[in-house]
């Protein structure tokens, strides 16, 4: 082969764009740690590098937003912190049709989307890191163990619980119950569930870590103006830029990671808000966009040494992308509920988070509560509906009570992440088009998990209940799957590219195959887990 | 939104009277909240009108018009409602549909009556203001189980017993 990938030529804009305030600027051509992302993978990884005396530069699309900035209004709040650049869908999934451009609702601000996440904390069960042993053939599905176990995360799980400050684990306590929880708790109770709880949940319920209790705003997917949640936003990019180690540059979106003659990348190209090419030298790559922006990033970053996308050798990149098995259930009672009131997550029943074939398919699943305003609930409760079906639901509001269910769905490799070379962003760069079709095991599961929400809700007397499709996906996960051979999948057991010595993918692309928990504690575990190899190899002279 | 750039948009056209009283009715009986007054119904007339940037109303409330035998607004709710149904699938239904679910529901008289409370950072959440205030049900627990751990492989019948890991 010959050089490497760089851009050629004088395109490229000399100094750094836009580094944020509290940062230690880094020179473009200093060789630093390069994190690709600020949320729960890319904000752990910049935490543990610096406070290591690793010099690190944090690349995000988004916006430095900060509590003050956030807006207690469900859109005026998405307007403000989602990704909304365009993107396509396709395949059989109900978003390609309701919400073609929006397959997925994640944030690009600083923080990623641990500003806009729930906060349950559940860990993943140890068989669902071997599903290829414990759940046998599936057709369709491209079932892979993980080269990690249970065990072998367990330390880290530990330090992510109480980094996080998740209720119900290390002594920190539970959340109070509140009206949509105290209808769920009553309704599992009920049908004999066991294993229900305000949490998991990663908000405090006492003042922890120099955060103050939650005040039952309501808000925490409008990024929580209180600082009770954790977030990278108020945790790990604050304790970063304290250490003086960090170049923290917002509205900076990575466009392509170039690699020298030796296949080592060297540095991550950049666009700044003004659309003005930047190049940062790198030592170390990490690439934690979420799951549909870090396959396009690595695909975009093809070269003549990779011709198919730069890590990709196995075909993998993009591949066996996953959403979870979603669904919500909105009860309407005959009393008032006022579902909008509190934490809006704090709330799991876990009792079928379990494989038992019985069940008619493969894997379990959670119910955790879920609130909606109106605003967007009228969006997303039936989309599409009008008439009098669709306005006694948004009628019924404040006597009704919601539900989310969340479960393994199971990894295919034809939903993937591709570059759609017919339409292109804001920068003329191809987008990312993301095809999903349910497998059959989804379905089966998805239509059990229904059957629960209306067994718990008619236990407490509902009158009805409806059962709404998946949301855009908030779970993107297993686009650069984990693999312990090659060629079943991009990175290696610490998240590093089979391919590329010292490239890393740090979020929840890593993951072979999706567990039915929801995903930001695992990614943190991983992601601290990563950043503690990369402090070796980097000490060992090994990258 | 960003202002948009005069030199190159088109300025929606304003609608008759005649016509803003069709789109009204039409959104009442579509999207019908017999307790609503009409504001927040003519405050969404604007907002469509506002957002049609393909000039698809002011046609399509002819052919609503047209379908319904010359007047759409004489029409009962059961009749005006089978019009819209066989208007459904067109730019013009699709434009009022995407515009309503939005800009009524995100209406804050909207959201009083249907009792949604809005903003609540400013006035310190709800913890001293009823976030567990339902009466109707017992106060549940808010612990974990404290009996066996949960079993999360169950065996086929026949296979052995379950076991937890």
């Amino acid at each position: 082969m010959t050089a490497g990938n760089g851009t050629p030529g004088t395109g490229i804009a000399g100094p750094a764009g836009g580094s944020a305030p509290g940062s230690n600027p880094i020179a473009p051509e200093e060789q630093a740690a390069v994190i690709i992302g600020s949320g729960a993978g890319g904000g752990t990884v910049a935490y543990e590098l610096t406070k290591a005396g690793i010099p690190c530069v944090v690349l995000e699309a988004g916006p430095y937003l900060t509590q003050a900035d956030y807006h207690n209004d469900e859109w005026a709040a998405f307007s403000q912190m989602a990704w909304l650049d365009m993107r396509t869908t396709s395949g059989t999934w109900r978003v390609a049709t309701d919400f073609p451009n929006l397959p997925a609702w994640i944030v690009k601000a600083v923080g990623g989307s641990t500003t806009h996440w729930s906060g349950a904390t559940p860990r993943f069960m140890d068989h669902e890191f071997r599903i290829k042993t414990v759940y046998g053939g599936l057709d369709g599905a491209n079932l892979l163990d993980w080269p990690i176990t249970l065990d072998e995360l367990a330390p880290w799980y530990d330090k992510a619980e109480k980094a996080i400050g998740s209720s119900h684990r290390h002594g920190r306590p539970a959340l109070p119950a509140n009206n949509n929880y105290i209808v769920f708790a009553n309704g599992a109770e009920r049908v004999g569930y066991r294993y229900y709880a305000t949490g998991p949940y990663g908000t405090n319920a006492e003042p922890y870590d120099g955060r103050p209790a939650s005040i039952q705003d309501g808000f925490n997917f409008q990024g929580d103006k209180n600082g009770s949640k954790w977030s990278t936003l108020v945790r790990e990019i604050p304790r970063a830029l304290a250490t003086g180690k960090l170049d923290l540059r917002p509205q900076c979106q990575a466009v392509k990671i170039t690699h020298d003659a030796a296949g080592k990348v060297d540095a991550v190209e950049y666009l700044d808000k003004d659309g003005n090419l930047h190049r940062q030298a790198a030592k170390v790559v990490c690439v934690a966009g979420n799951t549909i922006e870090s396959p396009r990033l690595l695909l975009m970053s093809a070269s003549s040494l990779h011709p198919d996308g730069l890590a990709n050798s196995s075909g993998q990149v993009g591949r066996n992308y996953m959403r979870h098995m979603t669904g919500s259930a909105y009860a309407v009672f005959d009393k008032p509920v006022r579902m909008h009131r509190g934490e809006t997550m704090a709330g799991i029943i876990a009792d079928e988070a379990k494989h038992d074939p019985s069940r008619g398919f493969a894997g379990g699943y959670y119910l955790e509560t879920l609130s909606l305003g109106p605003a967007f609930l009228a969006s997303f409760v039936e989309p599409g509906e009008w008439g009098r079906g669709f306005t006694d639901k948004m009628d019924a509001y404040e006597r009704t009570a919601g539900l989310w269910l969340v479960g393994e769905d199971m990894p295919q490799e034809s939903n993937r992440i591709t570059l759609n070379r017919d339409v292109t962003d804001q920068w003329g760069l191809p987008v990312p088009d993301v095809h999903f079709d349910d497998h059959p095991n989804d379905v089966a599961m998805r239509q059990h998990a229904y059957a629960a929400a209306d067994a718990i809700y008619g236990a407490v007397g509902a009158l009805s209940v409806h059962r709404t499709p998946p949301y855009p996906s908030t779970h993107n996960l297993g686009s650069c799957r984990m693999s312990a051979d090659p060629a079943d999948g991009v990175v290696d057991k610490w998240g590093r590219a089979h391919d590329v010595p010292n490239l890393f993918v740090s979020d929840g692309s890593v993951m072979t195959s999706g567990a039915a928990a929801n995903p930001t504690l695992t990614i943190v575990a991983l992601a601290k887990r990563q950043a503690d190899h990369i402090r070796t190899e980097l000490a060992a002279g090994a990258l | 939104m960003p202002d948009s750039d005069p030199q190159t948009s088109t300025a929606p056209e304003a609608l008759s009277p005649e016509q803003e009283a069709t789109l009204l009715r039409m959104l009442r009986v579509a999207y019908p909240h017999d307790r609503f007054p009409d504001a927040p119904y003519v405050r969404t007339v604007k907002t469509i009108v506002d957002a049609d940037t393909d000039g698809v109303v002011a046609d399509g409330l002819a052919a609503l018009n047209e379908a319904a035998g010359g007047d759409f607004g004489s029409l009962s709710e059961s009749e005006a409602t089978a019009v819209i149904e066989r208007m459904s699938r067109t730019p013009f239904f699709k434009l009022v549909h995407a515009t309503t679910v939005v800009a009524l529901y995100d209406d804050h008289e909207v959201w009083d009556l249907l009792g949604y409370e809005g903003e609540s950072f400013d006035k310190g959440g709800y913890l001293h203001r009823g976030f567990d205030d339902l009466d109707w049900l017992p106060k549940p627990r808010v612990e974990e189980f404290d009996g066996p751990p949960r079993v999360e492989i169950v065996q086929q019948a026949g296979t052995g017993t379950g076991s937890g890991s």
